[in-house]
């Protein structure tokens, strides 16, 4: 059995892979140019056209795409293929605001079931395992990624989806998963869970974790093995380039493959837009060489990352990115959902408060919790103990509605929360993810 | 008529907090006549009735306090069993709801002196008079 899934690629030469990704590229841009009026237009008021772009040396010549550029697109305006060639729609977990919805056709489905086979594979994953995905299910891209993954590497696959951690334990121990693939926070959990039922891991068969969505630390990485008796590992992706998979990580646990084939990274100055050299770290920005119907050029994740070529002990040249060591705009990774201090304004200004706020990150059990200190207006305290406590439920729940996570409010008096001069705090993240 | 005002004063759960505000009662002179705090894990609601209900709230504004003024009804009740479960039935009975009551020191030897945050003011005053309950005026209180 190969311990790569498509050894080809996985260890093909820096120049065939150049070549690949020259010729892919090439033939992306005028797929996008000529199909993409939004990112036409972004070219031509740059002055570029696709004769321009001859290799990937010229892709610093194209316009980068943004969050933003997600939002005003909406839902169509960066679809580049009929709505009757694709199969499938997935999409992030946050508000009507932040919203993206990347379309797949088959094809794209295909490929990206592709990526996540080669991660499973580079954790030793075979049709012989069994493989327990307690990722979510449905629009999220987690649980149909590592899904589809799993299916193409031949493992028999429980779609097991989040939550029910009783019966995760209960199917882990009667089916004999080998590999599980979650979030790091549930893997820890069910770990915990696993020695509260007086089980040791022993009693279970996993012998590996594909673990993503989320920041974790290699403490993190260091409990989860040592509770559940397997090897951790990353993983890598977003909903804007399609999913897990982006890139993966390999026996080595050094930093995590990229799936450059398929996904062209670059590392830029996120201040000037300027393309940094290997080592550099920076903003981490992709271009989607083969994707047909959701082909973002040069999208600019916000990820603060360094990429490097160094030699590989698993024999993967792919390059490797570290783990993302930071964000550089102001978004937040909660349990796994993308939270923006924007949004919680968003919702404040519609309940009536001021948007004097601060928001208090942290990491309990394992488990990230999230409170948000919110001033009320004299008008809006009461006598009443019921009223204030009604109203932080409102809030909570409203809040819940925009983020897709509940937090903890706690309304203080008018005009508590220290207020600065420049840029206000609104955000403590006790979690330290970047250590 | 037997108007009685409550200041309610926010007091979040930290060190520190609860003595800022009795400090600035003490300083501007204010004599505490009625007192009650409910408090949850985060914080605190201070309900107190005092003798020059305006300064006070005049004082803990200046303070940077949050500050609501409600109008409660005070009735002064026989210092004997039974008694608080009385005028609870009278109220029960016209249906006027009680969202909390307190006690407070009786200076008249044999009476108990009981604050109603009711949410029908007039009701009650109306059924507790009725029911030969002596309601208190807020002149009552500071003078007691």
């Amino acid at each position: 059995m190969s311990k790569y899934w498509n050894q080809e690629i996985e260890c093909m030469s820096r120049e065939d892979m150049k070549k690949l990704q020259d010729e892919r590229l090439v033939a992306q841009v005028k797929h996008v140019y000529e199909n993409m009026p939004y990112y036409k237009k972004l070219m031509d008021e740059k002055g570029v056209t696709p004769d321009d772009i001859k290799s990937t040396d010229d892709l610093h010549k194209l316009p980068f795409l943004t969050k933003a550029d997600l939002r005003e697109a909406y839902p169509y305006g960066l679809l580049a293929k009929p709505l009757s060639e694709c199969t499938e729609i997935h999409s992030t977990s946050g508000t009507t605001g932040k919203r993206v919805v990347a379309f797949y056709t088959k094809n794209d489905i295909d490929l990206w079931h592709d990526c996540c086979a080669r991660a499973i594979t580079a954790v030793g994953g075979t049709k012989d395992d069994v493989c327990q995905v307690c990722y979510g299910y449905g629009l999220f891209t987690g649980g149909p990624g590592l899904d589809g993954g799993s299916h193409k590497v031949g493992c028999l696959t429980l779609p097991m989806s989040s939550g029910n951690t009783d019966r995760q334990i209960q199917f882990m121990m009667d089916m004999g998963s080998t590999i599980i693939c979650c979030t790091p926070s549930y893997a820890a959990y069910i770990g915990e869970t696993l020695h509260e039922m007086g089980y040791t891991p022993d009693d279970i068969k996993l012998k590996a974790g594909i673990f993503g969505a989320e920041p974790w630390t290699e403490e993190m990485r260091h409990e989860i093995e040592k509770l559940l008796g397997i090897k951790a590992y990353d993983i890598y992706g977003l909903t804007e380039t399609s999913g897990p998979g982006v890139s993966f990580e390999c026996e080595e646990q050094t930093g995590m493959h990229i799936n450059e084939d398929h996904f062209y990274p670059e590392i830029i100055n996120p201040e000037t837009g300027e393309v940094l050299p290997e080592g550099e770290v920076g903003e981490l920005v992709f271009t989607s060489l083969t994707k047909e119907a959701f082909p973002l050029l040069r999208y600019r994740t916000r990820d603060l990352c360094v990429l490097t070529r160094k030699k590989c002990s698993c024999g993967r040249t792919l390059v490797k990115m570290a783990k993302p060591m930071g964000r550089s705009d102001d978004m937040l990774i909660i349990r796994g959902v993308n939270v923006f201090p924007s949004q919680i304004e968003t919702v404040l200004i519609e309940q009536g408060y001021t948007p004097n706020y601060l928001i208090e990150v942290d990491r309990k059990n394992n488990t990230d919790t999230i409170d948000i200190n919110v001033e009320m207006t004299k008008e809006q305290f009461s006598d009443k103990m019921s009223d204030i406590q009604e109203r932080e439920k409102a809030l909570a729940e409203a809040m819940r509605t925009m983020l897709g996570i509940g937090p903890k409010i706690h309304l203080v008096s008018p005009k508590t929360i220290a207020r600065s001069e420049g840029k206000a705090v609104r955000v403590i993240d006790k979690r330290k993810l970047h250590g | 008529m037997g108007n009685v005002r409550q200041i309610s004063v926010f007091v979040e759960n930290r060190t520190g907090k609860l003595s800022a505000i009795t400090e600035v009662l003490r300083e501007s002179g204010i004599n505490i006549r009625a007192l009650s705090i409910a408090d949850t894990k985060d914080f605190g609601i201070l309900r107190i009735v005092v003798n020059d209900t305006d300064k006070a709230c005049d004082k803990l504004l200046e303070a940077a306090c949050t500050v609501t003024v409600t109008e409660v009804v005070a009735v002064s009740i026989d210092d004997e069993m039974g008694s608080l479960s009385g005028i609870i039935g009278l109220l029960n009975n016209a249906g006027v709801n009680i969202e909390y009551l307190y006690s407070f020191l009786a200076v008249a030897d044999g009476k108990a002196s009981i604050i109603l945050r009711v949410d029908d003011n007039e009701k009650a005053r109306e059924v507790l008079t009725a029911g030969n309950i002596a309601l208190l005026t807020e002149k009552d209180i500071c003078e007691m």
